[in-house]
C-alpha cells in the first residue's frame, strides 16, 4: 500500500507540473506582448474629417419577428433623393433575402465549396413584397410593374428593376411605403436561424447605390460577393418576444414592453445597411471604450470569449482612430453567435460586427479570437466608412482591411500575432505571404468578386496578396509613411464610395510614381518578383602578365608563381525575375567573418555585387531584412560556402523521433 | 558497506545502465528515422544561406511557413518514410527492452548472454505486442462508438458538454490503453525472467492477467509516475527550449536545446525504468 500511495503522489506532483507547464506554454503566451505602442496622435497634415455623407436612401422600418415560424414581416419607408446627374425612370431593389429561395437562384446555384460557408441551404427563406408605393401619389402598385427576376436570370430574385411612373428629376425626393415578409432560411450563410437564434441581414427590400451619373450599381447577390450601397439614415423599431435579447445596427433609443412582446426602436445616422439578432439565450457584456459604447452578446459559458473580444477592441479600436480616423458612431455591438450558428460569424455592418468561435477559442497559443474581432472592427473603416464596391472591387475593402488587421495584430502581439504557444511564434505577415505566394499568378487581384474561379481564390488573392502587396509598400517605404499615406486615404474618402483610382491617386502623391506602378501592376496585372542568386566566384588578383608596350620599348612580364592571393575579385549575381520592381540590400559574407551590404535599385534585370578585397566572398543573402514579402521564392535569395548542415533541424527531429518512439514504441 | 546498502547501490547500477542502454538505443533509431526529413529540408535550398538553419526558427515563422509551402510534397513524403521506419524501428526496441529487463532481473549476466537471450525472447515480445495492439484498438474502438452513440443525445445540450464529453471519452480509451500497456510490461518481466520452455506470450500474458486480479492498485498506478514523468519531462523540454532563443550565439542555443531535450529524454527513460523495476517485482510476486 505504501509503494501505491507513492506511486500516487509522485504521479499527482508530476501531473501538477504538467498542468501549469502546459498552462505557461499556451495561456500564458496568449497575453499580449508588453508595452504595445499606440499610433502617434493624429498629424496637422491628415485631411479634414467630413462629418456626414450626402444622404440619398434613408429608410425608417417597422419590423415583427415571429419566433416560431422565422418570419419576420415589415412596413418600410424609404426617404431616397437623387444626388445623380440624370433623371430617373427606373428603380433598382436587391431583395438578397430571395438568394436562398431555392436551389436554382444565383446564390445556391453557384458551386458550393466556392462560397464563403461551403453549406446549402436546408430550410429555404425569401422576402416578398406585398405592396409599393408613392407616398402622396395616387397610391397605384408599383411593384405589380417590376420585372419578375433578375436581369437575363430567370431563376433569380435578387435584382429587380421597378419603372417609375414619372422621371425623378436630379436632387428631387421620392417617399416610397413597401410592406413585405421575410421567411427566414435556416442559417446558410451570415442570415437565418438555428433554433431560436435569428441573425437578420439582407433582410429589407432595398435599393441599390445610385451612381453620380444616374445609373443604379446593381447586381445579383452572388456567393463570392458582398455588398454596396447609398448612405442615408435607419429608425428600425423591432416587435420581439420579451424573452429574446437584440442586438442590433445603430442606438437603441426606445423600449417598450407588453405582456409578452417587446418594442426596440433603433436609430443609425450615416450608414448604409442595417442588420440584427435575436436570440432568448444570448447574455451580455458592456464597456465604454475610446468614447464608444461597446456591446458583446454571446452564448451562455462564452463569458471568456467576450473579454478576450472586448480587449481586442480595446485596443485596436483606438488604434484605427489613430491610424484612420475616429470611430464617429456611439455605439458597437458585438455578437459571438453560438456554435451551431457560425455560418453567421465573422461578418460586419455598420456598428455591428460578428465574431466567433467555439468555447475553448482562448485556450491555446492561437489569436482566432483577437483576429476575427479586428479584422471585423478593422471593417467599420474599409467597408462601414469608406464604402467602397464590394462586388466590383472587393479587394478594397477586404484586402485593405486584411492589411489593417495583420498591422493591428502586430502591434499588439508582435510576431505571434497569429499563433504564440510552444516557443513558436506566427505572424499575420507571414500567413499572408504563403498564401499570396501559393496563388500569386492565378488570377488578377483587382476584379469583380463574381469573377473569381473559386472564393479560395478571392481569399487569397483579395485579402492575402493585397495585405501582403501593402505589407511589402509599408517595408520598402517604411511603416510610418505608408500607413500615414493609407490614413490620408482613408480620411479623404471617409463617407464616400472610393474606387482604385481614388486610391491610387493618394498612393501617388503621398508617395511616389513607383509606388503607384507597383500598385497597379501587382493589383490589376498579376506582377510578381522573385530576386534570386545563382553563383558566387572569386578570383585572385595578381600582376599582369604579357607582352606590353610602353615609352621605354617592349617589356614582357612573366605570370607569377603560384602563391597565396593577397586579394581576390569576388563576384554574386543577382537576378530579379518578373516584372515588379522593389530596391533591396545584398549583404555579403566574406571568409574572414566581415559583412558588407550592397543596395540594387531593382533596375534592370541583373546586379553584379562585385568586391576587391583581402577575403573570399563566401555567402550572399539579397534582401536579408525580408522586406520583400512579395518575394515569389525565399529559398533563392542566397548562397552560402558551404552549405549548412540544418543542424537545429537536425536536433529537432531527431527531439521529435525520440518522443514518437517513446509514446508509440515498446 | 552493509548488504542492503551494497543491494541498493546494485539497483541504482543497474538502473542506470537500463537507462543509458534505452536511451543509447532510441537515439541511434531515431537519428535514423529523422534523416529522411533532414534531407527534404535540405533539399528545399531553406536552409542554404548564410543564417543556415536559424532562419526557420525566427520569430514570426516566415521562413518556416516558406518551407512547408516550397517543401511540402517531399516534406510529407519524408515524413510518410519517416513514419514507417519508426514503426520498424518501434518493433527493432523490442530488444533493447528485453536487454534492459534481462539487466535489471539478473545484473551480472554478460552482454553477449544478454542480447543472445534478448533476440530469443524477441518473438514473444512480438507476439504479446500484437496482442496489446489488438486490445489497445478495441478499446479505442469502443470510445469511438460509445462517443458516436452519445453525440446525438447531446446535439441540444451545452457547446461545452458537446465538446468534452467525446474528448473524456476518448481519455478514458487511452487510460484503459495505458493500462493495457502495464500488463503488458507484467508480462514481458515474466518472459525474461523465466526459462525459455517455462512460458510463452499466451501463458505470461495470462500471468499477468492474474496478477492485475491480485494485486489491481499496484498494477493500475505503478505506471502512473512513468507516464506523468514523461509529459512533465516533454513539456519542461518544451517551455526551456522556448526560451532557448533568448540565448543570443547560436551554437550555444543549439548546444542548450539538444541538452534540454535529452536531459527530458533521460528523466523520461529513468521514471520509465523505474516502473520496468516494479514489473519485474511484480512479476515475481504473482509468481
Amino acid at each position: 500500500m505504501r509503494r501505491v500511495t507513492q506511486d500516487l503522489l509522485i504521479g499527482a506532483v508530476f501531473s501538477a507540473l504538467s498542468g501549469w507547464l502546459l498552462k505557461a506554454l499556451l495561456l500564458g503566451a496568449s497575453t499580449p506582448s508588453p508595452a504595445p505602442t499606440q499610433p502617434k496622435a493624429p498629424e496637422p497634415t491628415w485631411p479634414a474629417l467630413t462629418a456626414s455623407p450626402p444622404k440619398v436612401a434613408s429608410y425608417t422600418i417597422a419590423a415583427k419577428l415571429d419566433s416560431e415560424a422565422h418570419r419576420v414581416s415589415g412596413r418600410e419607408t424609404i426617404h431616397f433623393v437623387n444626388r445623380s446627374s440624370a433623371p430617373l425612370r427606373e428603380l433598382w431593389f436587391h431583395l438578397y433575402l430571395n438568394a436562398f429561395k431555392n436551389d436554382k437562384t444565383l446564390f445556391l446555384r453557384s458551386p458550393f465549396g466556392a462560397g464563403r460557408s461551403g453549406d446549402k441551404a436546408k430550410q429555404y427563406g425569401y422576402v416578398d413584397v406585398k405592396k409599393l408605393t408613392v407616398q402622396g401619389g395616387d397610391g397605384q402598385d408599383l411593384w405589380a410593374a417590376r420585372d419578375h427576376h433578375s436581369p437575363d436570370d430567370p431563376d433569380d430574385e435578387t435584382d429587380i428593376r421597378v419603372p417609375l411612373p414619372n422621371p425623378l428629376e436630379p436632387e428631387n425626393e421620392l417617399v416610397l411605403e413597401l410592406e413585405f415578409e421575410d421567411q427566414l432560411p435556416e442559417l446558410v450563410e451570415r442570415t437565418g436561424f438555428v433554433g431560436s437564434y435569428h441573425f437578420v441581414g439582407q433582410w429589407f427590400p432595398k435599393l441599390a447605390r445610385l451612381e453620380p451619373n444616374g445609373t443604379f450599381a446593381h447586381f445579383s447577390f452572388h456567393a463570392q460577393s458582398e455588398f454596396y450601397a447609398d448612405f442615408g439614415d435607419y429608425d428600425v423599431s423591432l416587435d420581439v418576444p420579451s424573452a429574446f435579447r437584440v442586438g442590433a445596427t445603430g442606438s437603441r433609443v426606445r423600449e417598450s414592453h407588453d405582456k409578452a412582446r417587446t418594442r426596440l426602436d433603433y436609430h443609425a445616422e450615416n450608414v448604409h445597411d442595417f442588420a440584427w439578432t435575436a436570440w432568448d439565450k444570448f447574455e451580455s457584456r458592456s464597456e465604454r471604450i475610446a468614447g464608444t459604447a461597446v456591446q458583446v452578446l454571446y452564448p451562455p459559458h462564452q463569458a471568456r470569449n467576450a473579454e478576450a473580444e472586448l480587449a481586442s477592441v480595446r485596443f485596436a479600436l483606438p488604434h484605427f482612430n489613430a491610424r484612420y480616423g475616429a470611430y464617429p458612431y456611439p455605439t458597437l455591438t458585438l455578437v459571438h453567435p453560438p456554435e451551431a450558428a457560425a455560418n453567421s460569424g465573422g461578418m460586419e455592418y455598420p456598428t455591428l460586427i460578428t465574431t466567433g468561435g467555439p468555447w475553448y477559442s482562448t485556450f491555446g497559443g492561437g489569436h482566432f479570437i483577437d483576429v476575427v474581432t479586428t479584422h471585423e472592427l478593422g471593417h467599420q473603416w474599409f467597408y462601414g466608412l469608406l464604402a467602397s464596391n464590394e462586388h466590383t472591387e472587393p479587394y478594397l475593402d477586404e484586402g485593405f482591411n486584411s492589411y489593417a488587421e495583420a498591422e493591428a495584430l502586430e502591434a499588439r502581439f508582435g510576431s505571434g500575432a497569429v499563433f504564440d504557444g510552444f516557443g513558436l511564434t506566427v505572424s499575420s505577415s507571414a500567413l499572408n505571404r504563403i498564401f499570396s505566394a501559393a496563388r500569386g499568378e492565378d488570377e488578377k487581384v483587382n476584379q469583380g468578386a463574381a469573377d473569381f474561379a473559386t472564393f479560395r481564390s478571392l481569399g487569397a488573392l483579395v485579402y492575402s496578396r493585397t495585405a501582403t502587396v501593402l505589407g511589402t509598400l509599408a517595408r520598402v517605404y517604411g511603416d510610418e509613411r505608408f500607413n500615414h499615406a493609407l490614413g490620408v486615404y482613408a480620411r479623404k474618402f471617409r463617407f464616400r464610395h472610393p474606387t482604385t483610382a481614388d486610391f491610387m491617386s493618394v498612393m501617388q502623391s503621398e508617395l511616389d510614381d513607383h509606388a503607384l506602378t507597383v500598385l497597379m501592376q501587382a493589383l490589376s496585372e498579376r506582377a510578381t518578383v522573385d530576386y534570386l542568386v545563382r553563383e558566387i566566384s572569386n578570383a585572385p588578383v595578381s600582376a599582369a602578365a604579357g607582352v606590353f608596350d610602353g615609352p621605354n620599348g617592349r617589356e614582357q612580364k612573366k605570370p607569377e608563381a603560384p602563391h597565396e592571393a593577397n586579394e581576390y575579385a569576388s563576384r554574386a549575381v543577382v537576378y530579379r525575375h518578373g516584372t515588379l520592381q522593389f530596391p533591396v540590400e545584398i549583404e555579403l559574407g566574406f571568409e574572414d567573418g566581415t559583412k558588407q551590404l550592397r543596395h540594387w535599385d531593382g533596375s534592370g534585370v541583373t546586379f553584379n555585387a562585385d568586391n576587391l578585397g583581402p577575403s573570399r566572398l563566401v555567402s550572399v543573402n539579397v534582401d536579408p531584412t525580408r522586406r520583400i514579402l512579395l518575394d515569389d521564392d525565399r529559398s533563392n535569395n542566397w548562397l552560402s560556402i558551404p552549405s549548412s548542415t540544418a543542424s537545429r533541424v537536425r536536433e529537432r527531429t531527431l527531439f521529435a523521433a525520440q518522443l514518437l518512439l517513446g509514446a508509440f514504441g515498446p | 558497506m552493509s548488504l542492503a546498502a551494497e543491494s541498493r547501490a546494485m539497483r541504482v547500477s543497474t538502473s542506470a545502465a537500463a537507462c543509458v542502454l534505452l536511451w543509447m538505443s532510441r537515439t541511434v533509431l531515431a537519428l535514423f528515422a529523422s534523416y529522411p526529413l533532414l534531407l527534404a529540408v535540405r533539399a528545399t535550398s531553406m536552409t542554404a544561406g548564410p543564417e543556415g538553419d536559424a532562419v526557420l526558427f525566427q520569430p514570426g515563422s516566415l521562413m518556416l511557413l516558406e518551407l512547408l509551402r516550397l517543401g511540402g510534397p517531399s516534406l510529407f513524403s519524408a515524413g510518410e518514410f519517416a513514419l514507417v521506419l519508426l514503426g520498424v524501428f518501434a518493433i527493432l526496441e523490442l530488444i533493447p527492452l528485453a536487454m534492459a529487463l534481462d539487466l535489471l532481473a539478473l545484473p551480472n549476466r554478460a552482454l553477449r548472454e544478454r542480447l543472445a537471450r534478448a533476440i530469443q525472447v524477441f518473438p514473444r515480445f512480438l507476439a504479446l505486442g500484437l496482442l496489446t495492439l489488438l486490445l489497445q484498438a478495441a478499446l479505442l474502438l469502443a470510445s469511438n462508438l460509445l462517443t458516436a452513440a452519445v453525440k446525438p443525445v447531446l446535439a441540444s445540450a451545452d457547446e461545452r458538454l458537446q465538446s468534452l464529453l467525446p474528448i473524456a471519452l476518448m481519455g478514458l480509451g487511452l487510460m484503459g490503453c495505458g493500462w493495457v500497456g502495464a500488463v503488458l510490461d507484467i508480462a514481458r518481466a515474466t518472459v525474461v525472467t523465466r526459462t525459455f520452455d517455462e512460458v510463452g506470450a499466451r501463458a505470461a500474458f495470462a500471468e499477468a492477467v492474474n496478477c492485475l486480479r491480485q494485486k489491481p492498485l499496484r498494477v493500475l498506478v505503478g505506471p502512473y509516475p512513468s507516464v506523468a514523468g514523461s509529459a512533465l519531462a516533454v513539456l519542461a523540454a518544451t517551455w526551456f527550449s522556448a526560451r532557448s532563443v533568448a540565448v543570443p550565439s547560436s551554437s550555444a542555443a543549439l548546444a542548450f536545446a539538444f541538452v534540454t531535450h535529452q536531459v527530458a529524454m533521460l528523466f523520461s527513460i529513468a521514471w520509465r525504468v523505474r516502473w520496468l523495476n516494479a514489473a519485474l517485482e511484480l512479476s515475481a510476486e504473482c509468481d
